[in-house]
């Protein structure tokens, strides 16, 4: 048990007076004070390597998908966001998606995608604002999640940085 | 020029002065408090925000008005009427400005209106300001209301005492009830006409009328008619859309008229420091600027201080400050009686 003794006020703090005016001297001050305010809209955070944000598709310089539909993400997706149909094509990789969607109500940011592709061609961006009027034009379909290999740089070097914690040098030869 | 007219015309300027300055002090509150709380403050609509409160006003004239089922209908819809007419009825008798003349007009002394007893007026009618909390709280037929209505006119009721007796002081050296009276004996000429304001003679009842008016207008540390944590709101928690509105538009025209009452009573009103003679203009500035002083008080001292707990608040008002008031007025009479009348 502790007892807590409440503490004796001295005259000066019994008259409340030189208190309050202790007190409005403070926040008079403080009204001087450098503002912690981000004016949202305007001025953003900045986001970093690490930043985790929602995850896009890897457009190649040629405009063509990198994804090549193996489903790997999908099954990953510990929240089944993602629903993905092959199809074939011409193209050297043979296959490519019909349909590749992230329900982003669904998305949880886990990155588990990422992790899964073998292609490289899932990554998560900085991309961080989720708003709409409607639940349907949130789930996002392949058009919307493309984006230029350019506009991920930075967390494809983060990526592939980690990455190489996992290589051992047999397995670089 | 038409004496009905003249009085339109200083009716309409000091009462949407009064209205004018009401909404300001609602932007003026968001603002101070931001920059207290290192905050930036409304500033989307218009420059620095200074539209707000008219996207405000816009907003409370549009929302739906509920009225709860077990209110009593009448007196629910009258209640903020009562809450916000006391104050502006009381800035009638407030001298704000000597004789105003004006492209080689007179318009006269600068106020609604000289009465005898201004200040006798002025307590008896924000008396009544009482009612519209009181009324409103049990109008909403909620037991929250009600404790916020109970709670407030108790504090305001034991707080008036102390208001009333510490006005009575100054009534008593000046000798007179009204307030034109009372704001020329503090500036009889000469150049030393700061030493005649009544606060260099009434330093403690100056302290206790400025503590008093916190109390009256329902401000921090005083504002015990609203508490969200045990009220859940308050005696307006059941109001909505411009009646509520009505309420604040009342809170800071209480605000703005006891903020007027002070400088009036004890700061000489539109008296200019070493400019006796000042023209009217120079000492409405002055008195505008007094004004904006305690107005401003008002806004440093919420932001400053929590609020009491309701037994020191009964405490504070009936055990320190009815003695101290009193005591107040019997050193004011011994004075008076010594230096041989008023």
């Amino acid at each position: 048990m502790v007892i807590v003794k409440r503490k004796t006020l001295s005259f000066s703090e019994r008259l409340y007076l030189p208190e309050i005016v202790r007190g409005l001297s403070i926040t008079f001050r403080k009204m001087f004070a450098k503002r912690v305010t981000r004016q949202y809209p305007e001025e953003r955070l900045e986001t970093t390597e690490v930043t985790r944000g929602q995850p896009r598709l890897v457009v190649n310089e040629d405009d063509s998908i990198a994804c090549v539909s193996c489903g790997l993400c999908e099954a990953a997706c510990p929240a089944y966001a993602i629903t993905i149909d092959g199809q074939e094509t011409d193209r050297f990789i043979e296959r490519e998606p019909e349909r590749f969607d992230i329900d982003m109500l669904r998305c949880i940011l886990c990155g588990f995608c990422e992790e899964a592709c073998p292609k490289d061609a899932i990554y998560m961006s900085d991309e961080l604002e989720l708003a709409d009027y409607s639940r349907a034009a949130l789930i996002y379909d392949i058009e919307k999640l493309k984006r230029p290999k350019s506009a991920l740089e930075q967390r494809i070097g983060y990526v592939n940085k980690i990455n190489q914690r996992w290589q051992t040098p047999s397995s670089t030869s | 020029m038409n004496e009905i007219l003249v009085w339109v015309i200083k009716t309409g300027f000091i009462f949407g002065g009064l209205v004018g300055t009401a909404a300001a002090m609602s932007l003026a509150e968001r603002k101070f408090s931001a920059w207290m709380q290192y905050r930036i403050g409304p500033n989307r609509v218009g420059p620095w925000g200074l539209l707000q409160p008219i996207a405000d006003g816009v907003k409370f004239m549009f929302k739906e008005e509920l009225i709860p089922d077990g209110a009593n209908k009448w007196v629910f819809q009258l209640a903020p009427l009562l809450a916000a007419m006391p104050a502006m009825m009381t800035i009638a008798v407030i001298p704000f400005a000597g004789r105003v003349e004006l492209f080689g007009q007179d318009f006269g002394n600068l106020s609604i209106t000289d009465l005898d007893i201004g200040a006798l007026y002025v307590l008896a009618i924000g008396g009544l300001a009482i009612y519209g909390v009181i009324l409103g709280g049990w109008a909403s037929n909620s037991k929250y209301s009600l404790l916020g209505g109970l709670r407030a006119s108790a504090q305001m009721i034991s707080y008036e005492l102390s208001l009333i007796l510490t006005i009575l002081a100054v009534i008593a050296m000046t000798g007179d009830l009204d307030l034109r009276a009372i704001v020329e004996a503090q500036n009889t000429g000469g150049v030393w006409n700061v030493l005649e304001w009544n606060i260099w003679y009434q330093p403690l009842g100056f302290m206790l009328f400025v503590v008093a008016t916190f109390a009256e207008t329902n401000r921090h540390p005083f504002d015990f008619a609203e508490c969200e944590p045990e009220l859940v709101g308050g005696f307006h928690t059941e109001y909505s859309a411009m009646r509520f509105a009505l309420f604040f538009i009342g809170e800071y025209c209480a605000m703005t008229v006891m903020a007027c009452l002070t400088v009036t009573l004890f700061l000489g009103g539109p008296s200019v420091p070493f400019w006796a003679a000042a023209p009217w203009f120079v000492g409405f500035a002055a008195f505008l600027v007094k004004a904006g002083f305690f107005l401003f008080l008002f806004i440093w001292v919420r932001w400053t201080l929590p609020r009491f707990r309701f037994d020191q608040l009964m405490h504070l008002g009936w055990k320190v400050f009815l003695p101290l008031s009193l005591l107040n007025l019997l050193a004011t009479g011994v004075a008076i009686l010594f230096r041989g009348g008023a």
